[in-house]
């Protein structure tokens, strides 16, 4: 499952999600051309989202996000949590 | 503060980016901050940290057109490097704005400064580019380790989009041509815009990166080298790293 778009800003940001039972995410990968600080924090980023219920509302996967990059103290530029919990709810629902 | 200005070389994408990241370790400990300009021998694409290679880039062409591939360790987009001057700053944090939207646009400022010194009227275009009359001339990334800032971008000086759309993947081979003429109405370059040689736009980046700074020519250390060298080896030729993310 995936979703792809060019976030306001125009940077270019794909959601993969991956589920053997289609319910929980298994595996997730964020790529596109967007900036993270530090950049190997985007593992957390995805690793945060492994297990979530794939009805999760956008809210619930924002939080997981948000919580990742406060742990990190990592900073989104070109993109928000909220944008990457948008798409990753798109991706799940198509 | 003094800082080094290491002068344009060309090397292969690899050791490009090595001695990018060899320079940031040096200067996390005690070499001063580095201003670097460079080239690329051969041709290469490189491509945002956080993208997928295999979507990005058209590995048949490249082979075939001998084009190296590098994953960079800034995020950003695929960048095709031919017919452009490289540069990097390369300095602590605290040098630069701790907002990183304000330290892109205090880097940038130089590349703004420096085309302004051949007559070319730029201006920053939020996140990482400049533009020229709506068209972008100039691309640039950053990141932050260990309290020390690394921004790198290029500066197009003549560009042949029809050969870096062949070593870029587009995701519809039916609107290659479209997307050509898409580029060509969003890219400018700087003998696009003027007839400056080669020479004088390097003398006007010089010029306008060192604007305002105490600075001195210099040389990598042997240190630095080697420690490029070794990076160049165990990462930035490794399939794991220029695979990553698949």
């Amino acid at each position: 499952m995936q979703f792809e778009e060019k976030i306001a800003g125009g940077k270019l940001v794909c959601i993969e999600v991956w589920s053997t039972d289609s319910s929980t995410a298994d595996r997730v990968r964020i790529s596109g051309d967007f900036f993270l600080h530090p950049e190997d924090s985007i593992e957390d980023i995805e690793d945060s989202l492994i297990g979530l219920p794939l009805d999760s509302n956008e809210g619930a996967i924002e939080a997981r996000i948000a919580k990742s990059l406060q742990k990190r103290d990592a900073s989104l530029i070109g993109v928000s949590a909220k944008d990457i919990a948008r798409l990753f709810a798109k991706a799940v629902s198509k | 503060m003094m800082w080094r200005v290491i002068e344009y070389s060309k090397n292969d994408a690899f050791m490009n980016m090595a001695i990018d990241e060899a320079i940031s370790e040096a200067v996390a400990v005690s070499a001063p901050p580095t201003i670097r300009f460079y080239g690329w021998d051969p041709t290469a694409i490189s491509i945002g940290y956080f993208q997928c290679l295999g979507k990005e880039v058209d590995l048949k062409n490249c082979a075939e057109f001998g084009i190296d591939i590098v994953r960079r360790r800034t995020g950003g987009g695929a960048v095709y490097h031919d017919g452009e001057i490289t540069y990097s700053v390369i300095a602590k944090e605290s040098v630069f704005s701790k907002d990183i939207l304000e330290s892109y646009r205090q880097i940038c400022g130089c590349i703004i400064d420096s085309l302004a010194l051949i007559g070319i009227k730029s201006e920053f275009k939020p996140i990482n580019d400049i533009i020229v009359n709506g068209k972008k001339i100039s691309g640039n990334a950053q990141t932050r380790r260990n309290g020390v800032l690394l921004q790198h971008g290029t500066i197009l000086y003549s560009v042949d989009l029809d050969r870096m759309f062949s070593a870029l993947k587009v995701s519809d081979e039916k609107i290659r041509d479209k997307l050509i003429q898409n580029a060509r109405e969003r890219v400018t370059s700087i003998s696009q815009q003027r007839t400056v040689s080669w020479n004088e736009a390097y003398e006007a980046l010089i010029s306008g990166f060192t604007k305002g700074k105490d600075f001195c020519l210099g040389d990598l250390s042997d240190s630095e080298i080697m420690r490029a060298k070794d990076l160049a080896k165990s990462r930035y030729m490794t399939s794991e790293w220029n695979m990553m993310r698949l």
